[in-house]
């Protein structure tokens, strides 16, 4: 049996039946199988959303401050946890945009219109060209490259 | 004659009136080539040991009575070789549900949830016979029938890690029969359905582990469903701002 545990009332009927009845035990390979981990690195997601949300009024507050303020919290940014913050917070969300790429052809329905859906592939492949266009652009332009 | 060979089945076992909590039993059992699980537990059930509960009814994938925990994956064991594992199978109930006896899960809470999303043509009003019958065109067939290949055999459920975390969530199953009915062209129920939908443990409830879809049995893609209905709920709530409700 596994040690990790279901709720237990997942999948209780509303009301009892005579017998009494064992608890639900998880999915075997929870958490460690893929799609699993997928589910809880997207769930903790959402702590990390929280921190940036926090920093973001952090920062709001700064520019409120003032210019020195605001300077002194950028200075404070350069600290290498933050850092490191920074660079999870990149790459959760790359690997959600990423995961939402694989997501979207699901979304559609099998016709649009009078059309049928176009192949997953190729929707795949659309978003990211999006992806990649877009990035070398924000690029160019924090880069000076363009405008 | 050549002996048979053998392997071990590891079944969980569990007799409400005498166990605290569900225990396994061993039984080595002589087996067949073309033997499918069930026919293990079946074999165990006439030859070994009477007083092991299961259930099974067609043997052809289609009633959806047979699914189990095998090895650790939801499997329906009508439809799933002995020959694809070792010596050693350990067949359990399937997981996320309360266990009534051995391998017989309790099924009324899945029956709550399905009841719950209206799976049935929901008529907007009685239509009159100079009206002709619904008629329904290829195209319009196969804008749902993928999702009405559903057997009800609850593995996806037995696979989903929301079912295990949030009692609350409809499900695998349930959502994509009500976006089935969504789907239909001769339907009038969707707005129902979508406050539904729309609920907690509605469709936002999924995040997308999409192992229910690799788990079935009839190659119904649930995730699939659910998704199409976050997106159509989304449109329809946006729709509420700039069209009158019931339009």
């Amino acid at each position: 049996m596994s040690e990790l545990r279901a709720r237990v009332d997942a999948m209780r009927p509303a009301t009892p039946g005579p017998t009494r009845t064992a608890d639900p035990q998880p999915p075997a390979n929870f958490p460690t199988k893929g799609n699993y981990f997928g589910y809880i690195a997207f769930g903790l997601g959402s702590s990390l959303m929280l921190l940036v949300s926090m920093n973001i009024v952090r920062t709001l507050w700064a520019l409120m401050e003032g210019e020195a303020a605001f300077r002194a919290l950028m200075e404070s940014f350069k600290h290498p946890a933050y850092v490191a913050f920074h660079a999870l917070c990149f790459a959760w969300l790359v690997w959600v945009a990423l995961r939402f790429f694989s997501l979207f052809p699901k979304t559609q329905p099998f016709r649009i219109g009078p059309f049928q859906r176009p192949a997953d592939g190729v929707l795949v492949a659309g978003l990211y060209g999006i992806f990649v266009v877009a990035t070398l652009v924000v690029a160019a332009i924090l880069t000076g490259a363009i405008l | 004659m050549a002996e048979k060979p053998t392997k071990t089945i590891v079944v969980t076992r569990f007799d409400p009136d005498v166990d605290e909590v569900p225990k396994t039993q061993e039984y080595t059992i002589p087996v067949e080539d073309d033997w499918k699980v069930l026919d293990a537990l079946n074999y165990i059930k006439d030859e070994v040991d009477p007083s092991l509960s299961h259930r099974w009814s067609c043997r052809m994938a289609v009633c959806g009575s047979c699914g189990m925990t095998v090895n650790g994956e939801p499997k329906l064991t009508c439809k799933q070789s002995l020959a694809d594992y070792g010596d050693r199978v350990e067949i359990a109930p399937l997981a996320n549900f309360p266990v009534v006896r051995d391998l017989v899960v309790e099924l009324e809470g899945f029956m709550d949830k399905f009841k719950k999303v209206k799976p049935w043509i929901v008529e907007a009003k009685e239509a009159a016979v100079v009206e002709g019958t619904n008629r329904q065109s290829h195209e319009e067939l196969m804008d749902f029938k993928q999702f009405s290949m559903c057997i009800n055999c609850m593995l996806c459920y037995s696979a989903c890690p929301v079912v295990s975390n949030e009692p609350d969530f409809l499900g695998p199953a349930a959502i994509a029969l009500g976006h089935r009915y969504n789907q239909d062209n001769r339907d009038h129920g969707d707005a129902e359905r979508n406050e539904i939908f729309r609920e907690d443990g509605g469709v936002f409830s999924c995040s997308y582990a999409n192992e229910c879809a690799e788990v079935c049995p009839k190659g119904v893609d649930p995730s699939g469903a659910i998704q199409q209905a976050k997106l159509n709920n989304v449109v329809d709530w946006a729709k509420g701002f700039v069209v009158p409700r019931g339009k």
